[in-house]
This record gives C-alpha cells, structure tokens and sequence, in this order.
C-alpha cells in the first residue's frame, strides 16, 4: 500500500511516501518556510538526486498541492497518478485521553481535535491545518490520524496524575499524556532487535532528544513513564521550552511583568529553555560551538541541559527497577557525541559505560556506543516516525475495509 | 502583490491592529491607505506593536516574519476589486465614511461583504450611499484589536442574514467572540464606557479624589484592568469627547454632556497617550512616566 506520510508544524510540511510492501519511502521531503517569502520544496526520489524548488507558498493547501504535484511530475514523481496514493497518515500530536490508538479521520474526529487545541497549542492546529489541506487536495482518500499520545495509554495512574485536586483531573482532563509516542515506540523495537533479547525481557529508556525532547521508561516494551504531561512542555530543558519548572515561578512572573495567558504561554514555550538561558540559539549544535568558544551563558545552558537529562535517566532507572537499555534518538540525541557523554558522565554505577571512540564517531547510524563491560547496552537508533505512521495507517485502512 | 481576500482601508491605529490580526490569522491582507507612505507607515507601526509583543515574550522574531510577509502596504483602493472582504477603519466621521463606501460600491464585487468598523455610526445612514445596503455592515472592534477578544457585529437596517454569518465567520476567524447588535446610537460597549468615564471626570474636576485615587477604587473595587481615567487616556480623550458628542446629538441625553474637564484638556491639547499628556503622562512608549496625576 502507498500512503503519504504528513507532519505538519507552524510554517513547514514534512512528507513521505512510503510503500508498506517493502517498508522504502518512494520519495520524501520537505516544504519549508510556508507563508513566508520564498519558501522551499526539498523532495528527494529514492532513485535520484534531490531536487530544490522555491517559490511562494502561502498556506498548508498550497504546501500539500505542491507535494503531490511534485511526487506525480515527469521528471522527480515517483508515482503516474495521485490516485496511487492510497491513504494518508497524519502526526497528530494530542490525542487526550480518548485516543489510545491510531483512528480514521472523519467529521466527528475533526471535532474531538479542535477541542484537543488548548492541550497542544504549538502543535494541534497545525496538524488540523495538514489534515484540511488533504481532505481539500486528496478527497476521498483515506486518512488516518497516529497520536503522540497513544502509546503512553499505559502509565498507571500514580505516574500520570498530577499533585492538585482530583476534581481538576475528573473536570478537565488534566494529567500527563506524554508525547513523541511514534519515535519512543519505533525504537525501543529497534533497540530490543540491536540487542537481540524479546522487548519483553528489557528494561528500556528512550531518549528523544529533538527540537522537543522526552524520556520514556519501557517496562518489557510499556510505557510506564514519560518526561512530557499535560503538553509538550513538561520535562526536559528544550531548545525553546522551559521543561519543569515551579509553577509559582510562572505565577511570580505574571504577576510582576503583567503578563496574559498567551504571553505567559509564549514565553515559556519560545523564549524558555536552551535559546532562553543561552541567549544565543536554541540549537544544540550552535549551543556547543559557543560554549566551546567561552561563552558562559552557553556553556550553562548545555550544562543545564545535560544534567536535567542524567536526573530523568537515574529517576527512571530507579522507577523500572534497573535498567538493561539506554537509547539515544531524534535530531540531537543521534549527532551530539557531547550531549550523550555529558550525560552518561558518572552513571557508572548504574552499569554504564561509554565507549568515548564509538561514542565520537557516531552520527546517525545504528551503533551500539557502550563498552564491551557495560552492563547497560548504550544504543545510538535514528528514528523513523513515519514508519510508524505508515504501518498504522494501513493497518487502520484495512481493518475499515469489508 | 499577491490577490489578497482580505482588504483594510485606513492605517492607523484601528487599521494596523486589524491588519495584524489578519495576519495572525494566517491570512493575507492588502492595508491601503492614501498614500503609500501613509500605508507604509501603518507596517512599520505594526512592527512596532510585535516588537513590543516580542519585549513581553508574546511574539518572536520569525512569528514578526511570518507576520509581517503577509501584510501588502498599498495607495491603490481598486485592490478592493477581488476581496471578499473589506473592512473600512477610517476617521470616525460620517462624511468620510459614506464617500469612501460610495466609492467601494462601485469597485468592489458585487458579493463582497463591506464592514465598516465604528463605534458609534449609524450603519443604516452609511449603507444608504451603496446600491448594496444589505452586504453592509458593522463591526466595531475595540483597541487594541489583537488583544481585545470581543467585536460588536452591528446590523443595520437592511444587512442581509448572509451577511451577517459572514461577519460572524471573520469574527471567529480573528479569533473573537462576538455579539450582535441592533443598530442604535453607540450599540452596547461605548454607549455604557462613555458615561462611566464621564462621571469619573466630574468626580476628579469636583476634588472628590486623586485621578490615581479614583482609578484605583475602580480597579480593585470592580476588578476593571485600567482605571476609568487612565483607560480615556489611552483611547484618546479627543475620540471619547466625540463619541459623547454623538450620542447627545443622537439621543438629546444630559448625561452625555462632556465633563467640563474633558473639553479643557481636549481644548489644550492633551489627548491621553497619543500625547503624552491626558489624566496621566505618558513617555514616547507610551508607558505611564509616575503614577502622578496631572490635574492635582
């Protein structure tokens, strides 16, 4: 089956279009820039060079036209018809508590989205923005919506309720979710092949170290606790996200700068975490290199960064009850040899131990990092969201057909 | 220039605040003005507004970007030929208003819905110009527009119901909630403000109390935001002192007589904000200089 793989975000679409006969993705690629002044088309066949457009695109229905013109054109598509096209799967980030698996997209889901907004501001209307713009460019075909969320469905309720009246989890739903459900789940499978044992024999964490940034804690292949809660915001330090903070901190502040809900939400979504401390960039890279250089604020943001992580990693440890697997994945987690050695810095005890020379020279491939002794296999694994979104997007279509 | 659905017709303060807010909805939008400097200086007065968003971590720099690419500075009304929606923010004068959409209606296609955003203005009396009463109609946003959450959508005599689920459409797509309103001398929010205000004047000019005083027991007394002063200060004391002009013209009602105090200060000059110099006084930001009254 040949399903378009969608993940929205404010001003870019990320697409794939993946044969789930033989698990390749057909083409992917990129709109960047979306709304801006000459926004790109990135779009890579898998059989030939990529390819580089720039024009002006001026919203997600323009983005996705775009796209699919791209995979049905003469010279780049990788398909003869837009008819090809199957099904599309969509990254929703929020699924709430309703979701605890992937769903076909219809009038009634739509609804259950909006309402799903508050609950992921930065992401969710993106993500309906992407799923418009393809029941407008690609009617009648399928979609189905992958939740961040779903996988998470299983933290007994100690590790997901919050300390604060009942009543507000019973009235508004609050309690943690957990994100990146996609990429948490696609590699602990991955890693629990690397290491050749059955998932579920494994005690497991996951980092997703990305633009966002969680840890879950796999108990045989469960999700038994994650960084993120109620919104992407809780947890780890970010490239622009607070992570955790006292919640009187935010009270303090509104107070005094006489701040609204929205700035209030901005400022600890977009000005907080490693760009807010570094005052530089919220890029780990760039973060690195300006440490390097002396920059003090920069080196405190990494530190910051770093430590909050190894806190998560020992927390975990201690709430699984040991620990058999340590996976770094996402944007930073498979490239920065600085962050995953700063982090696994003087967590000896709990059975790791870096291989410094493997741990250099990894970058994006599938690498076991750790040394022979470690009791704790350290695993380098990329990440494959929309594998795992394809595969259950077919799985959700085929089950819908007689 | 892209073909905009959206059009704004005066850049001033109204019209830079709605253009932003169209923009933050995602929407182009072409702000015309009379001339392109007066068009160009409305952007540069939005960029101004997101910086300071920015400064109070509302906004960021690629959110000004993103803002800023779609919104079109433009001298020329015929832009209006394509737009499915216009939305006029010019002086609140009926002359000027009446001759602007006398000119529209001549542009514009004939399915366009015309807003016209005014505080006190009859919708009927401005309709009657157009050969298209019905497609008119009112919406009186209040400032500043992006982040004040309701709109007054006001029906004249002869708007359409189509017309009328337009505006609310361009409501929710701001973001806004609304109410609707039948057209009568300043509708629900300036009719009630107008004379509350007033009567903190006549408290002030009696020597009641301080200007700060009185702001104070009113905020913390009913919970208002800004004081009943300081809050004509910043909707320039000029456009209060008209507003009340116009519903004692309107309604022949004592109790929209401008305080004395008000004519004074609008007689020398002092506007509120925009001045520097109101009930209170005010830097080039616009920012409170000492919680000193200037009347004591």
């Amino acid at each position: 089956m040949k399903i378009l793989v969608i993940n929205c975000g404010s001003s870019s679409v990320k697409y794939q279009l993946i044969d789930t006969d033989n698990e390749i993705a057909l083409a992917k690629g990129m709109v960047s820039r979306i709304g801006m002044s000459a926004s790109v088309l990135t779009h890579k066949p898998h059989d030939r060079p990529e390819v580089k457009v720039s024009g002006e695109i001026l919203d997600h229905i323009v983005a996705i036209e775009y796209v699919v013109s791209m995979l049905i054109s003469e010279n780049h598509g990788v398909i003869k018809d837009r008819s090809e096209i199957q099904a599309v799967g969509h990254r929703v980030v929020h699924g709430g508590e309703k979701f605890a698996d992937s769903v076909l997209i219809d009038v009634e889901l739509m609804r259950e989205l909006r309402n799903l907004i508050e609950l992921a501001p930065l992401h969710n209307p993106h993500n309906i923005r992407g799923i418009n713009a393809c029941q407008k460019t690609l009617p009648g075909i399928p979609q189905v919506a992958v939740f961040d969320t779903a996988l998470h469905h299983s933290m007994p309720p100690y590790a997901y309720i919050y300390g604060i009246p009942y009543v507000l989890y019973k009235r508004y739903g609050i309690r943690r979710y957990g994100f990146h459900g996609m990429s948490h789940r696609y590699v602990s499978q991955q890693a629990a092949a690397m290491v050749g044992k059955p998932i579920t024999e494994l005690k497991m964490i996951t980092c997703h170290l990305g633009n966002g940034a969680s840890v879950t804690a796999f108990d045989g292949g469960v999700s038994v606790d994650t960084s993120m809660g109620f919104t992407p915001l809780e947890g780890l330090l970010m490239g622009t996200r607070s992570g955790d903070l006292d919640p009187a901190v935010i009270l303090h502040v509104m107070a005094h700068e006489e701040l609204s809900l929205h700035e209030a939400n901005t400022l600890l979504n977009k000005h907080s975490g490693l760009a807010g401390i570094s005052g530089v960039t919220s890029d780990v890279r760039e973060i690195v290199e300006a440490a390097n250089e002396g920059n003090s604020n920069a080196k405190l943001a990494l530190e910051t960064y770093c430590y909050r992580l190894k806190k998560y990693i020992g927390a975990y440890a201690a709430a699984l009850g040991g620990l058999d697997v340590l996976v770094f994945t996402a944007g930073v987690g498979e490239n920065s040899a600085d962050v995953r050695r700063l982090t696994c810095e003087k967590l000896e005890f709990l059975g790791i131990a870096l291989d410094e020379t493997k741990n250099k020279e990894t970058a994006g491939t599938e690498t076991d990092i750790s040394t022979s002794g470690s009791r704790v296999r350290v695993l380098v694994v990329p990440t494959n969201e929309e594998l795992v979104i394809a595969r259950d997007t077919q799985r959700i279509v085929e089950a819908q057909q007689p | 220039m892209p073909v905009a659905k959206i059009i704004i017709i005066g850049a001033g303060v109204m019209g830079q605040g709605l253009a932003e807010a169209v923009s933050s909805s995602g929407n182009e939008v072409i702000l015309v003005d009379k001339t392109t400097k007066l068009a160009e200086r409305g952007i540069k007065g939005i960029a101004e507004s997101i910086d300071r968003e920015i400064h109070k971590w509302g906004l960021t720099q690629s959110d000004k970007k993103a803002l800023l690419a779609r919104i079109f500075p433009s001298s020329d009304l015929s832009q209006a030929e394509d737009a499915e929606t216009v939305i006029e923010a010019i002086p609140e004068d009926l002359q000027l208003k009446r001759s602007l959409f006398e000119k529209l209606d001549a542009i514009c296609r004939p399915d366009a819905v015309l807003i016209t955003n005014t505080g006190t203005l009859s919708i009927s009396e401005i309709a009657a110009v157009t050969q298209r009463p019905g497609k008119i109609i009112g919406m009186h946003f209040l400032n500043p527009v992006t982040k004040i959450p309701v709109v007054e959508i006001v029906k004249g005599l002869k708007t359409d119901d189509e017309t009328f689920q337009k505006a609310v459409e361009f409501a929710e797509l701001l973001n806004k909630k609304w109410i609707t309103v039948i057209e009568y001398p300043g509708y629900v929010t300036t009719r009630i403000i107008v004379p509350l205000l007033n009567e903190a004047m006549h408290v002030l000019m009696e020597g009641v109390a301080t200007a700060d005083h009185i702001d104070e027991a009113m905020k913390l007394g009913f919970g208002f935001n800004v004081g009943p002063l300081a809050l004509a200060d910043m909707m320039g004391l000029d456009v209060v002192m008209s507003w009340m002009e116009n519903l004692l013209e309107e309604l022949s009602e004592h109790k929209y007589n401008p305080c004395p105090l008000l004519r004074k200060l609008v007689r020398a000059g002092h506007l509120g904000v925009k001045t520097g110099k109101g009930f209170f006084e005010y830097d080039a930001d616009g920012e409170r200089i000492s919680p000193k009254s200037t009347t004591e």
